[in-house]
């Protein structure tokens, strides 16, 4: 990460507000964090160290019951033989018997160990050290780190050959952990469930993990310190530097394993020299903040602007709407307007309509003068048509009352 | 399109140290804005040309709907004076409506029914008269009514009931700009176009009444007579044409 401190101070083990010198910070505290990586290689190595339990082969089968069949009002399960005892003809074998084997006997043979790829190992411990040198991971971890002056936390090679507890505590305290062992000190509790029955009767919280290059006697020193523990810096573990999957272990280097960091695992550039054919893991974006990314001018240039978005709103009904109906059909109020002025008398429009309907009514009866006149008004022409009719009837009638008088005489 | 770019204002308190990024968006949505103003103004002052244009093709549909009224009766006129029979002109716009419901639709009428986009209940569209689509009309009798609308009625469905296609949405024509956008290259730039060229079956009818999605009626007001029989039946029902009786239907359905 281009963004992380480039050298971190050396604190004398046995003052410690002073610094004896600085280090550069290795690579390795600058890979990315990928707390899934660690959870999961944390959840696959933590299973190694299981060890198997299981029901006995023969629970519950240890008897020559067979099932009594159909026909003697029982019910068909497997029945112990014999008599003479209360055992006989009691149920056996099935789960729901008792003195009965369990369904789906545990069994030794559970695959309870895990492999997880040596890369993935490494890669995970690179994860969790990188995350160790950050307060806010630490701190969200649960360690009291406030007093601490710097992490990563790197003391002088002294620290290695302290040989008393008490001088241990006193460095600790002296470097800011007082808190950190109070908290573990205070919170030593009885376990909850059977596990206090099975020699784990107690369970505290973590406090800091030591990392030394030379044990000179610091090892011993600090082992009955309550939550303290030393790791050699070859040989790191990643349940140790992430105990439960979350990283972010409040850790102290001594000067000559913060040193050896570097050696083991080199630069990106060079691999580590100490783990044939590995190489730290690298970021899957080497600019992660998005934010300058989105607005650099690299990016903007090329984008069109933002737009409005098209609201419609609700639908409007023109018929009903005068507004509505003049923005769809420009001009329709004046329109509307003449129109209803023609009927309002004393209007000139009222009065053009009048001189227009006076003028079909004179040119009508014109034509009726002209076309419809004598005996070819309607009405005529109507009664001319019934009277046809009428007299050809009277004239069929007549003739038939002269055939009947014909007949008769 | 630059009218329609969105302008978001920055609030930078007063006095305080602006951050890089802040000042550079400031910049930009200043020179976009200034744009958007210009883009704004243009386009008022074409909007202003185009509602003159616009007005002035109305009256001159107005005259042209009044004119061929005219017309008609003058020739009804002269062929009673003169002893003469007019035959009327037939019908050139038919408004057909989906009668039947989805279910139990054989295959053949209900593909006809898909191509005359009549695929809902009480649905409506606008059909030029010509052979092929009398002969679909044929294969989908029964489940439809149709008849040929009078002005008034192809007026009243679009201003209550127009909504357009516009990228395969179904959007109110609530503005003229969605048809002059839509059909403007067909010369048609609001509803007043669009109802002339429906009415009077123009050259562009059919990208026209494409462009109008598919009327959804609402049920008739004082119901149907009888939707299993046909119209012209004796003992009355609702399918098939109607001829100029469907103005009626279509007044309580709107």
């Amino acid at each position: 990460m281009a963004t992380a401190r480039p050298v971190v101070s050396i604190y004398n083990f046995e003052n410690p507000s002073e610094k004896t010198g600085t280090m550069p910070m290795p690579v390795v505290l600058q890979s990315p964090l990928r707390p899934d990586l660690v959870r999961e290689v944390h959840r696959d190595m933590a299973k190694n160290k299981r060890q198997a339990y299981a029901v006995k082969p023969k629970a519950g089968y240890d008897t020559a019951a067979a099932s009594w069949c159909t026909g003697r009002a029982v019910a068909r399960i497997p029945r112990a033989p014999g008599g003479g005892t209360h055992r006989a003809g009691q149920a056996a074998f099935g789960n729901q018997a008792r003195g009965g084997g369990m369904f789906n006997p545990t069994t030794v043979w559970r695959r309870w160990h895990r492999r997880v790829n040596v890369t993935k190992k490494r890669h995970a411990v690179a994860c969790a050290l990188a995350a160790s040198a950050l307060p806010p991971l630490v701190m969200a971890r649960g360690h009291k780190i406030n007093q601490v002056a710097e992490l990563p936390l790197v003391v002088s090679d002294g620290i290695q050959s302290l040989t008393k507890t008490k001088q241990a505590k006193e460095t600790l305290k002296k470097l800011g952990c007082g808190e950190e062992l109070q908290k573990v000190i205070d919170s030593k509790s009885i376990r909850a469930g059977q596990g206090k029955a099975r020699n784990r009767r107690y369970v505290k919280r973590l406090g800091p993990l030591v990392i030394y290059n030379e044990d000179n006697g610091i090892t011993r020193a600090m082992r009955n310190i309550p939550g303290v523990e030393c790791a050699h810096v070859d040989r790191l573990n990643l349940l140790r530097l992430a105990p439960g999957g979350s990283f972010g272990r409040f850790v102290i280097f001594t000067e000559g394993a913060f040193k050896k960091l570097s050696d083991i695992y080199g630069t990106l550039k060079s691999g580590a020299p100490k783990k044939k054919g590995y190489t730290l893991p690298r970021a899957a974006m080497a600019n992660a903040d998005l934010a300058r990314i989105i607005n650099s001018t690299e990016v903007q240039s090329v984008l069109r602007p933002k737009m409005e978005r098209y609201t419609h709103g609700i639908k409007r009904n023109a018929l009903k709407s005068k507004e509505l109906m003049e923005e769809l059909n420009p001009g329709s109020t004046e329109r509307r307007a003449v129109q209803l002025k023609s009927s309002q008398k004393g209007t000139p429009e009222y009065d053009e309509v009048q001189k227009k309907k006076k003028a079909r009514i004179e040119e009508s009866k014109k034509y009726n003068k002209e076309h419809k006149k004598g005996d070819e008004t309607f009405y005529k022409t109507l009664m001319k048509a019934f009277e046809a009719k009428a007299a050809a009837d009277a004239a069929k009638k007549a003739a038939e009352k002269a055939d009947d008088e014909e007949d008769e005489e | 399109m630059a009218e329609r770019y969105a302008i978001s204002k920055v609030n930078v308190p007063e006095g305080a140290a602006v951050p890089e990024l802040v000042k550079m968006k400031m910049e930009k949505e200043e020179k976009l804005a200034e744009e958007k103003k210009q883009a704004l103004a243009a386009k008022q002052k074409a909007r202003e040309e185009e509602r003159a244009k616009l007005k002035e093709r109305t009256v001159a549909y107005e005259k042209e709907y009044a004119d061929t009224a005219a017309e008609l009766v003058k020739l009804r006129r002269e062929a009673k004076l003169n002893g003469n029979f007019f035959v009327e002109p037939e019908a050139k716009l038919i408004f057909v409506v989906r009668i039947a419901g989805i279910m139990k639709m054989s295959p053949k009428p209900r593909k006809v029914l898909q191509l005359l986009r009549l695929k809902q209940l009480h649905n409506g569209v606008f059909l030029k008269v010509n052979k092929p689509t009398l002969n679909m009309l044929k294969l989908v009798q029964p489940y439809v009514t149709y008849g040929y609308p009078s002005l008034k009625t192809v007026r009243e469905l679009i201003y209550k009931r127009g909504f357009g296609k516009v990228s395969k949405q179904r959007i109110p024509l609530s503005s003229n700009d969605i048809i002059s956008d839509a059909l403007g290259k067909h010369g048609i730039h609001g509803m007043e176009d669009i109802i002339h060229e429906i009415y009077t079956v123009g050259p562009n009818f059919k990208q026209v009444s494409n462009f109008l999605w598919p009327f959804k009626l609402s049920s008739p007001k004082g119901g149907f007579v009888n939707k299993r029989h046909g119209y012209c039946e004796a003992r009355g029902g609702d399918w098939g044409n109607r001829e100029e009786l469907i103005n009626e239907l279509l007044g309580r359905m709107n």
